[in-house]
């Protein structure tokens, strides 16, 4: 389907120039590939603000830590290709509204979420219409949010919750891009941060939610050591997929600190294999989906600083009353 | 008690025990515990009579009136029944709004869009809290509770700003029947209501897919504000009369107790 309305670009994905000098040899390549510098269990840091868009009844902005390398790269260039992105969000809850004249009656709140990648977001251009996999985290995201919120409390209403994502993770290190077939790693951080985003901005809205639900990313990933050799598969939580050669398996949850329940649960790839040859048994999809569960345990720190941030803002007269 | 509450809770934070509060608006129970269920500041609404628990809530809305945290020590605040009369007392604890959305029994100002035979379309505009439904006698009361209703009012009553977001609120009928509890066969609904006219009205029920439906039969409700076919805002002289200040002329309305 094309849309028609709009002057698109080109219709397959564009794709920066890569110049000779930044090809210097063949190992060049190898050698650029971003390595992870952060210890197994160690996340990247989250920046998250609430009510930044005043239109909308709650938003929220999420960003991830740009990796080391990316870092580097930004301070002093090597070449125009980035060597791995940082995810940028933006989330916005519009409701309670009315429902359309043609739906039905609903006794609870009617919840429809959109996540949209902006065109430039990821490496390869987006169209302006959804495509299947942007359906697919919208899908996953309801999901995640339909067991937090307490439906009952607005009938015959909607909630739409939007996602804009400004720059998405890439879903391997892009020189590995024309010749590999793997799992789109990267919607699993997009999910993640999309979860985290939208709790805020529920909260921002004071849509009434059982928790502050959290998204988290853990992977089971097999490194190759300088010699070439495959080590053994290791945990890692909040990976970035540029920054590993091969993934073999990955989860993302969304999770409820309080209750310690998951609503939405997402895993991806082959882990008999990570259980295979290796001391630890405890490495199968449990250990994954608690390394995840860890990793959301994380973003919800950053999530409830920013919720009570923007409550103390929005209460903020009463506070300054007191101490006053 | 009031020690080990937060003054401000995000969503999933414990706030006590079902034994010693009752949940109010913006928290829910779970295993015998009251967590909050919105971002906001705790209030705790004690009771005078020591007999029944102090129901804990989440306000929904900002408190202007530092007295009502819940670190407070002036007296209890008053409950619903100890009406205030609108002296110059303004430290009245603020009630949180419970719900943006309109409720049955809840008080709402909804704007006219349509006048038909039987019915009459109109859309809210704005959900008055309970404090201004349990006493709607002061009007003073209910233009202080709400900061943004005299801004919604001005706002909705220009003719300019007419079936502009309409789709964004919510609709509501005021059926004939509906319309005063007396000589309810003899109601013309045209000389109850014009298009643009301004309505308190009650909700009695949430209604099918598309509308609420409301009724003005009670006398402290019916059309608030109107303006006269010249264009000019009318003031109310009867039960149904409304006259415009400039031509002098009279029209039929349902016209709400102005005080």
């Amino acid at each position: 389907m094309t849309d028609r309305r709009r002057i698109n670009g080109p219709p397959s994905g564009t794709r920066p120039a890569v110049f000779a000098s930044s090809l210097k040899s063949a190992s060049g390549i190898s050698t650029g590939r971003p390595q992870r510098e952060r210890q197994p269990n160690e996340l990247r840091k989250l920046f998250l603000k609430t009510g930044l868009i005043p239109s909308a009844s709650g938003s929220a902005y999420l960003e991830f830590e740009p990796s080391a390398s990316l870092a580097a790269a930004r301070s002093s260039p090597q070449s125009l290709i980035p060597p791995s992105s940082a995810l940028k969000l933006a989330c916005t809850v519009h409701g309670p509204k009315p429902l359309p004249r043609s739906a039905s009656f609903s006794p609870n709140l009617v919840l429809t979420t959109h996540v949209k990648y902006a065109p430039f977001a990821a490496r390869q251009r987006k169209g302006h219409i959804r495509d299947a996999s942007e359906r697919d985290l919208g899908v996953h995201l309801e999901t995640a949010l339909r067991g937090v919120i307490v439906a009952e409390r607005w009938p015959k209403s909607g909630l739409d919750i939007t996602i804009t994502i400004l720059e998405a993770e890439d879903d391997r290190w892009w020189g590995d891009a024309p010749d590999s077939h793997d799992a789109p790693w990267g919607m699993m951080n997009v999910l993640a941060g999309c979860i985290t985003a939208a709790s805020a901005a529920i909260a921002d809205a004071r849509i009434d939610c059982l928790d502050l639900v959290a998204g988290g990313v853990a992977a089971i990933v097999s490194d190759e050591t300088a010699e070439g050799e495959t080590s053994s598969p290791k945990l890692m939580l909040d990976t970035d997929p540029a920054e590993h050669k091969s993934i073999l398996s990955a989860c993302a949850v969304a999770y409820m600190p309080s209750r310690d329940e998951i609503t939405e649960i997402w895993l991806k790839g082959d882990h008999s294999k990570a259980s295979l040859g290796t001391d630890d048994k405890n490495l199968g999809h449990e250990a994954l989906i608690d390394g995840a569960v860890n990793a959301a345990r994380g973003a919800h720190t950053v999530l409830a600083e920013a919720v009570k941030e923007s409550a103390e803002r929005f209460a903020g007269l009463m506070l300054g009353g007191n101490a006053a | 008690m009031t020690s080990t509450l937060p003054a401000v809770a995000i969503p999933g934070q414990r706030l006590g025990p079902i034994a010693s509060f009752s949940a109010g608006p913006g928290t829910h129970v779970q295993n015998a515990n009251i967590y909050a269920s919105i971002a906001g500041p705790v209030l705790v609404d004690a009771h005078p009579s020591s007999k029944t628990k102090s129901t804990l809530s989440v306000s929904r809305t900002a408190l202007r009136n530092p007295s009502a945290a819940p670190s407070s020590s002036t007296p209890p605040p008053p409950t619903t029944t100890t009406t205030t009369t609108s002296g110059p007392q303004p430290p009245k604890p603020n009630k949180p709004r419970y719900n943006t959305l309109p409720a049955v029994d809840s008080v709402v100002l909804a704007r006219v869009t349509r006048v038909q035979k039987r019915q009459a379309t109109v859309s809210i505009l704005v959900v008055l809290d309970d404090s201004v439904s349990s006493h709607p006698l002061n009007p003073t009361v209910s233009a202080s509770d709400n900061d943004n209703i005299e801004a919604i009012l001005s706002s909705a009553a220009n003719p300019e700003n007419h079936s502009s977001s309409d789709e964004l609120r919510f609709q509501a009928l005021i059926r004939r029947e509906d319309v005063r509890a007396v000589e309810k066969d003899r109601v013309v609904m045209d000389e109850m209501f014009r298009v643009g006219d301004i309505v308190r009205g009650s909700v009695i029920s949430l209604g099918d897919q598309s509308f609420y439906y409301l009724t003005t039969a009670r006398n402290d409700l019916g059309v608030v504000m109107a303006r006269s076919e010249a264009g000019n805002m009318m003031f109310p002289v009867s039960w149904k009369d409304m006259r415009d200040p400039v031509g002098g002329g009279s029209e039929l309305r349902k016209v709400a107790r102005p005080f």
